[in-house]
């Protein structure tokens, strides 16, 4: 019986990530138009667009691959999703080593992209594949070496543990690593995919790349994984470095993340995608490492 | 060697309007590219054959979307020149006014197309945005937005509204305050000039012997330009520079916008100023029974875009013999583009292309 509470009220968190990084998405079109001396779209366009291609027909399929990508990048993102804490709530999922497993299940997603975009056959596809996975090298060691100072300092390797030992405000990572955190917001920046590392999508360049020959269902299913993938990506982050704190903070925390993500992407042009591998394997990496300093320092 | 085939256009964001480019790229180095035009082949030259004098002028601005005055102006100097009217100094000014704020709107779409293409998507949305303001002026001016039909052989169809001298300073105020917004988010922003410096290079005398014109050649490092060296209107009596950047790669063809830009403002400032009274236009015959005494002419001109040329060939009837229009884009979106691509990136593609300002109408006009 226990089981299937926890299972139903993992559905029930899952729709309400959703939702809420559907409407992340709609705040940060809003504010990007700001930038632009634009209006924007209501807030909750991303619900709407999601809706409407739900109700579509899938008349075009390149195959049983094809299909089946947006799924498996839908089903990557659910997974890890259950091994993040959501605040101070433990997750579905938590157990030493469970930091690993999440890092490991957030390459699924793109690997899921990878098959079923490469499945389409479309050079615009294939072009955005390759970047991508050769733009997951730059940031996910630069995540990973921003986060293992923690590791080490806090002798866990479980996420939920290491949330819960670092209590609330004053004693938020942030502030004695603060140069990790700030590497891993550069990461963060890659992992959204946005400016100045959007290299993926690149629509002047490749025709929004991976995407390309996906419509209907399947594209609603793609926004799915990316509205869900904006709160897990910001998690990671707001898990980390801001301190624990209930669901209200929570929120808080990664919109206040997100809004920086998008503010820089507004004032951005793109890298090219070997100076964004490169830049990620320079700086912030420099900034991670030096973040292993505060580390000894500390102990 | 089997290479990877992709496309840019005619449907795509990286192309500068109604055009396709075929590339083959060996992982990301651009192996070879071929141009596809036709995609809006009117037959413009053809067309003006079949219609009198008079009423090819509406015709004429299709042949350059974002700068259509240039068409227009042209046009009007050569039947001017071969039926020896000479419009009134004012109507000089007033033509000289409309090109250089046509000049200015096609910058600001050049910058949108250019910092687009580089992924910076919050230039193209301020600069369609302030384009805008210069298309009041127009619509204030000639009652059209896009396209104006506006000069005519002859001088200019309207003279200028009351109040209108002091709303395109009041506009080029604007523009002069929105310029420091441009140059701190676009022409200082180091992943620019990271990502254009040292790419695409037209070099000095390949530009020259490819007959690249206009800011093109100029930020070649040649200083060439028809407003100083061949003038036209009343371009001798007004003081303004022609900036040279000179490294001939990407980043100096924005850059030599982005100074022409400031100049073209003085321009308009100095045209305010020194415009004189008198008539806008001169009297013309019945236009549906005009016939332009036979000869040829050649007149040309600089548009944002290089040199454009029109010949026109007339034999004394009420329609052209021939008209023929040298644009800039043939040589550059064509035979540059198709020679410097190669050994580029992918990335590279799309900015370069930007870069070279194509204008793809007056390719197949």
């Amino acid at each position: 019986m226990a089981i299937i509470i926890k299972i139903l009220e993992y559905i029930l968190i899952a729709f309400g990530v959703a939702i809420l990084g559907l409407i992340y998405g709609g705040i940060g079109r809003k504010i990007t138009a700001r930038i632009q001396n634009r209006y924007g779209p209501p807030f909750y366009q991303n619900i709407l667009d999601v809706l409407k291609l739900f109700g579509k027909r899938n008349e075009a399929s390149h195959g049983v691959m094809f299909d089946l990508g947006p799924v498996i990048a839908l089903t990557g993102i659910l997974t890890s999703l259950m091994f993040l804490p959501l605040g101070s709530s433990t997750p579905l999922i938590s157990f030493e080593g469970d930091i690993f497993v999440l890092f490991y299940l957030l390459v699924v997603s793109p690997l899921g992209m990878a098959l079923g975009a490469g499945e389409g056959a479309n050079p615009n596809a294939t072009i955005g594949i390759a970047r991508g996975l050769t733009m997951m090298l730059g940031y996910e060691l630069v995540l990973f070496v921003s986060i293992i100072p923690l590791m080490i300092h806090y002798d866990t390797a479980s996420f939920y543990k290491l949330v819960q030992m670092q209590g609330t405000f004053p004693n938020w990572n942030f502030f004695p690593f603060f140069l990790s955190a700030f590497a891993g917001l550069i990461a963060l920046q890659g992992m959204m995919g946005l400016q100045p590392f959007d290299v993926v999508v690149a629509p002047h360049e490749i025709a929004s790349g991976p995407m390309v020959e996906y419509s209907g269902r399947f594209l609603g299913l793609l926004q799915l994984w990316h509205a869900i993938a904006v709160i897990v990506e910001t998690g990671i982050i707001a898990d980390a470095f801001l301190g624990n704190g209930g669901a209200g903070w929570f929120i808080l925390k990664t919109f206040s993340l997100f809004m920086i993500v998008i503010m820089v992407a507004a004032i951005f042009p793109r890298f090219r995608i070997g100076q964004a591998v490169k830049f990620y394997w320079k700086y912030p990496l420099i900034i991670g490492l030096l973040g292993f300093l505060v580390l000894f320092i500390w102990r | 060697m089997r290479y990877f085939e992709y496309f840019v256009g005619p449907q795509h964001v990286g192309v500068t309007g109604n055009m396709s480019y075929h590339l083959w790229a060996d992982g990301d180095e651009i192996k070879k590219m071929i141009t596809s035009v036709g995609y809006l082949h009117r037959g413009f030259e053809k067309l003006m054959e079949y219609r009198e004098w008079v009423k090819n002028v509406p015709m004429v601005p299709r042949i350059c979307v974002p700068e259509p005055d240039v068409n227009e102006v042209l046009y009007a100097m050569g039947v001017e020149e071969l039926s020896g009217l000479v419009p009134s100094e004012r109507a000089q000014y007033i033509r000289v006014l409309v090109l250089e704020m046509a000049r200015l709107s096609a910058f600001l779409f050049y910058f949108a197309g250019a910092a687009g293409a580089l992924g910076l998507y919050t230039i193209p949305q301020w600069t369609i945005g302030d384009r805008d303001y210069i298309l009041d002026r127009f619509e204030e001016l000639t009652g059209g937005r896009a396209y104006h039909i506006y000069t005519t052989p002859g001088g200019v169809r309207r003279d200028l509204p009351d109040g209108f001298k002091s709303r395109v300073q009041e506009t080029m105020n604007y523009l002069k305050k929105r310029l420091i917004d441009y140059d701190r988010l676009m022409f200082e922003n180091a992943i620019i000039v990271k990502r254009t410096k040292g790419i695409g290079i037209i070099e000095k005398d390949y530009a020259m012997n490819m007959g690249v014109t206009g800011p093109n050649l100029r930020a070649s490092g040649i200083k060439a330009d028809v407003r100083k060296d061949d003038h036209y209107l009343v371009y001798d009596k007004l003081d303004f520079d022609v900036p040279v950047v000179g490294d001939g790669d990407i980043f100096s063809r924005i850059m030599q916008r982005r100074l022409e830009f400031d100049e073209s403002i003085k321009i308009i400032e100095q045209v305010l100023e020194m415009m004189p009274d008198g008539g806008f236009i001169e009297k013309l015959p019945n236009p549906i029974e005009w016939k332009v005494p036979a000869g040829d002419v050649y007149v040309k001109l600089e548009s944002s875009k290089g040199e454009f040329g029109y010949y026109i060939v007339s034999n004394g009837e009420e329609k052209p013999y021939r008209i023929h229009v040298r644009g800039p884009s043939y040589t550059h979106g064509i035979q540059v583009a198709q020679e410097k691509i190669v050994g580029m990136r992918i990335a590279d593609v799309a900015p370069f292309l930007f870069s070279l300002d194509v204008c793809p109408p007056d390719i197949e006009r």
